[in-house]
């Protein structure tokens, strides 16, 4: 999984642009979908080149290292990733072009190698057609899977677009009269101090040139957003598809109070993620909330770290808990997923240890049962907690006095949109019609 | 009855059309920088006369209306009235439906318009600050935190009307952002010195205004210097790119209707709007002793501080704003101008369709920043195949050659219009007449598909209801208008006490 993001200037003095701050901040607000590399390209006017810079670990790291002056473009494009050593997509020929990607392209095992070929494709494709837009219609016909992109050109073009059902988010704002910025999430685009304008639909191509914008749709209404985003990937304040993340974490911590009610003394939630479930949690139950745990170190996503140990002791680091909040308590402990149950099993125990009563726990999404065929890190399925216990198994394994997930429905519903304009697939193992 | 026309672009064209349209069946001539082929072929049909000239030199002017005996003349850009052509007109009898070079100045000189709006305490005011070089601009523009609030967040325009170029408007609100916007604006200001070195008519050269956000729309009126009737509410769009990205532009396209008000103001604002286009009006014609007689309107915005506000005022109909009103127009466009004419406007009714109205315009690819890139290509356009689709194509920036063939001049080429029952609809109609305007030479062109969509309105309607919010709060506490800031070493201040201060000095000096 990766987080992307583009910047593009227009018009007269657009030269007064440095993109690189930009880059940064976006890039530092998508950080949570990727913490292992970190890479960007610029379009340089005064060697009319393409620069490209890459690193492995954060976005801080990265731009701490590279020098400031060398590296200046009034266009460009940024991408966080959760696997290392993958970087920004650099094609050479016909046409020279960088491209960053979020999802996969079915067109490798590999998300890079997948991204690469497809923007070799794209480099022939605009070296064949005269409208780049007819080169871009005729690879995302033929490319299955499910990501976003945005290409930039040597020649000064910014290619952005999403496979036919949508399945990752780009969105899409503007500063004043100058910039044009895309994003895997909104958030990225306040951070910068852009309006979010609105978002590239399923099907969708934009492509930015020095005097246009064009924007065609091709297929419509084939529409299967992420329904993981929602739960779990975007962050809070962002809005995907014009969905509000927030509202739809809140419908979800709404949901779990009547999809299995308990009685307790107090609710808490695991942070970042859970924390609007359980707000919303509290709010529909009348139990109150209470702060749970203190984070150590920096905001690591466990779910996505590569290793086991990674996982486990990332979030030891994570979460301390609270005890006054817990002590002697009936507690509810609300999570945003459950993968192996490690990292669960360690927090019910912390939390017996300090003292709780008893620990019910609630995840605020459905059992993950299957692959994401997409590049989302789910763990190889015979990892994977949820498709091989029931509930009261569960409950027993990590040490908990119930258990319980969001059932689908209650996911659909909290979303908002009809089931089959959603992929469900790491839940459901249906993926989209003709996404494979 | 025989009337002459000024100017040559798509708002021309709707004049012209509105003209015809009358039961005065008048014949119409014309004075333009270009051969517009839609107000060129109007000329023909009824009779009338067509003529390439230069339009904002007085005399020139003057002598065309009277070697065609014209009734009366009608003006449709600002710079002929900047220049005072209506004044020439004037002098030698001859009734002219356009603002004199006097009172022009309300469109003419930004800064001027803001001085005469804080000196008859009109509402809808903003804060500003005039510049004779970018070099005193820097000293303000330079400094973050520890000036006043909103010289951080700025539009940076040229003073003076300058045919829709040249603004930008930078939010300087991310500290981590801040020498990225710095440096931004400071060059804008050099940028903008150069480019009103053209211009000798203004010693004011850079204008720094305090940026608000809202809602824009625009309300056109006639007047005859008595009474000011609004038309209904227009709202173009000023961002050359879809998902209102880009460059400024004269305006991409505009929206109008279904019933007179725009769906994202209130009738309550509307009338507002309209009191202070009118308190404007008082005000020059009060200042020159002049009597205003023709189309007014102000450019809007509705904001926090003050809701209702002007952005700026024009002298004449907006373009692309005039096709959605004259298309609509149900009472006779000459009944109106004449009643303009002889100060009995407060007796005419004035009539419009309740229909929603949708405007796109057209452009070559180089148009607003780089209009070399956008002349000189070969147009086709499929007239018929836009009529069958219901539509009107109102003819722009476009040069009709001897030979019959048709050059694109730079600026907008066209702008198609659809009237319909709703908006979403009149904009697909639009939409549906983009592939028969065509570049035969392959150059590309561009429009925006977003303008009219359900998508853009509804973002238009959530922006107004937040700004309806906090306006109307501080309306309820009484603090409408008011802006407070507290600097290090200086401690409360009031920013507009300084700017009336500031004001009043100058008055005094000058
Ligand atoms: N004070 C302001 N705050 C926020 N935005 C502003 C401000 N002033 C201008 N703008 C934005 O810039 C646009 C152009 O400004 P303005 O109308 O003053 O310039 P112009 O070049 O004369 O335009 P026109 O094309 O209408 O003649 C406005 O429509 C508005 O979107
Ligand atoms: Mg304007």
């Amino acid at each position: 999984m990766a987080g992307i993001f583009g910047f593009y200037a227009f018009g007269e003095g657009r030269e007064n642009w440095d993109s690189k701050r930009f880059i940064y901040y976006g890039l530092s607000s998508l950080q949570g979908r990727g913490q292992e590399a970190t890479s960007f390209a610029v379009y340089n006017y005064e060697f009319n080149s393409l620069i490209w810079i890459s690193g492995n670990g954060f976005v801080e790291d990265l731009f701490e290292k590279i020098k400031q002056e060398d590296v200046k473009g009034f266009l460009g494009i940024g991408q966080v990733s959760t696997d290392r050593e993958d970087y920004v997509i650099r094609v050479d020929e016909p046409v020279s072009l960088a491209l960053v990607g979020d999802g996969k392209p079915a067109l490798h095992e590999s998300r890079q190698t997948a991204f690469q070929i497809f923007a070799e494709k794209l480099s022939e494709e605009l070296d064949e057609q005269k409208d780049p837009i007819d080169a871009i219609k005729k690879i995302i016909e033929q490319t299955k899977g499910g990501y976003s992109f945005i290409a930039l050109t040597k020649d000064q073009k910014m290619i952005c677009g999403r496979d036919i059902h949508g399945i990752k988010p780009l969105e899409v704002g503007a500063i004043g009269f100058d910039i044009g910025a895309v994003a895997s999430e909104s958030s990225a685009l306040d951070v910068i101090g852009a309006e979010h304008s609105g978002y590239i639909k399923p099907g969708e191509v934009v492509v930015f040139d020095p005097l246009s914008i064009c924007r065609k749709c091709f297929f419509k209404n084939r529409t299967a957003y992420c329904s993981f985003e929602y739960v779990y990937l975007a962050r809070p304040d962002s809005y995907l598809n014009s969905i509000p993340v927030s509202k739809v974490r809140e419908m979800i911590g709404k949901r779990l109070v009547q999809e299995n009610p308990v009685k307790a003394d107090v609710v808490i939630g695991v942070p970042d993620t859970a924390i609007p479930f359980a707000m919303a949690y509290s709010e529909h139950s009348g139990i109150p909330i209470k702060l749970g745990f203190t984070r150590t170190g920096r905001h690591i996503r466990s779910a996505i770290k590569p290793s086991q140990f990674e996982r486990i002791v990332g979030v030891q680091l994570k979460l301390n808990p609270i005890r006054a909040s817990i002590d002697g308590k009936d507690v509810v402990l609300i999570d945003d997923s459950i993968v192996r149950g490690n990292t669960l099993r360690n927090t019910v125990y912390n939390l017996k240890r300090k003292g709780a009563k008893k620990v019910h726990v609630r995840v605020g999404s459905p059992p993950l049962i299957a692959q994401c065929p997409f590049g989302t890190e789910v763990p190889r399925e015979d990892e994977l907690i949820g498709k091989a216990l029931s509930n009261d198994e569960i409950a027993e394994i990590i040490g908990a006095d119930t258990f319980a997930y969001l059932s689908i429905d209650g996911l659909v519903d909290s979303i908002g949109l009809p089931k089959n304009s959603l992929c469900l697939g790491c839940f459901t193992g249906n993926y989209p019609e003709g996404s494979l | 009855m025989k009337i002459m026309g000024v100017g040559n672009a798509a708002r021309e064209h709707a004049i012209a059309e509105a003209l015809e349209r009358s039961e005065h069946h008048p014949k119409i001539f014309w004075l333009a920088e270009i051969r517009n082929p839609g107000i060129f072929g109007i000329c023909k049909r009824t009779g009338g006369d067509f003529t390439l000239s230069k339009t904002t030199e007085p005399e020139k002017v003057a002598n065309y209306a009277e070697r065609w005996r014209v009734d009366f003349v009608i003006i449709g850009p600002e710079e002929p009235n900047f220049h005072g052509v209506p004044d020439e007109l004037e002098k030698r009898g001859i009734p002219c439906v356009g603002a004199s070079k006097d009172l022009a100045m309300i469109e003419m000189s930004k800064a001027d318009m803001r001085r005469l709006q804080w000196e008859y305490g009109i509402k809808g005011k903003l804060l500003f600050k005039t510049f004779k070089s970018s070099q005193d601009a820097y000293i303000v523009l330079e400094r973050y935190s520890d000036t006043l609030t909103w010289l951080q967040n700025v539009a940076l325009k040229p003073a003076r009307q300058a045919g829709g170029k040249g603004v930008k408007v930078v939010e300087d609100q991310q500290l981590y952002l801040h020498d990225e916007k710095q440096r931004f604006k400071s060059r804008h200001a050099d940028w903008l010195e150069d480019y009103m070195k053209s211009y000798s008519d203004i010693d004011d050269k850079i204008l720094v205004e305090e940026k608000v956000w809202g809602p824009e729309y625009t309300l056109q009126c006639f007047t005859d210097g008595k009474s000011v009737k609004g038309m209904p509410l227009v709202q173009d769009n000023k961002h050359a790119h879809e998902f209102d990205i880009g460059t400024e532009t004269g305006g991409m396209g505009s929206i109008s209707g279904p019933d007179f008000n725009l769906p994202f103001i209130t009738k309550e604002e509307y009338d507002e709007s309209l009191e202070i286009v009118k308190s404007l009006v008082q005000a020059i014609q009060d200042k020159t002793g002049k009597s205003y007689h023709g189309i007014v309107a102000g450019q809007m915005m509705l904001t926090e501080i003050e809701g209702p506000t002007i952005i700026e005022m024009y002298s004449r109909f907006g373009d692309p704003e005039a096709l959605n009103v004259l298309s609509t127009l149900k009472t006779d466009f000459i009944d109106i101008c004449l009643a303009i004419l002889d100060g009995e406007l407060s007796k005419l009714n004035i009539e419009f369709d309740k229909k929603a109205t949708v405007v796109k315009a057209i452009a070559p690819k180089g148009y607003p920043d780089y209009r070399e890139l956008a002349k000189n290509h070969p147009v086709f356009i499929d007239e018929k195949e836009i009529e069958r689709e219901g539509c009107k194509l109102y003819w722009g920036s476009a040069d009709l050659s001897e030979d019959g063939k048709i050059l694109s001049a730079g600026s907008r080429l066209v702008e198609i219009l659809a009237i319909a029952d709703d908006m979403q609809e009149a904009s697909r109609m639009v939409d549906n007449c983009i592939p028969y305007v065509k570049l035969l030479d392959g150059w590309g062109l561009f429009y925006r598909s977003d303008i009219g969509s359900y998508e853009l309105l509804s973002k238009r309607i959530d922006v107004a209801n937040r700004v309806r919010r906090l306006y109307h709060y501080r309306r309820e506490k009484g603090i409408l208008g008011k802006r407070i800031d507290w600097l290090p070493k200086v401690g409360k201040t009031d920013p507009v006490a300084l700017l009336k201060n500031e004001l009043s000095k100058s008055k005094g000096d000058g």
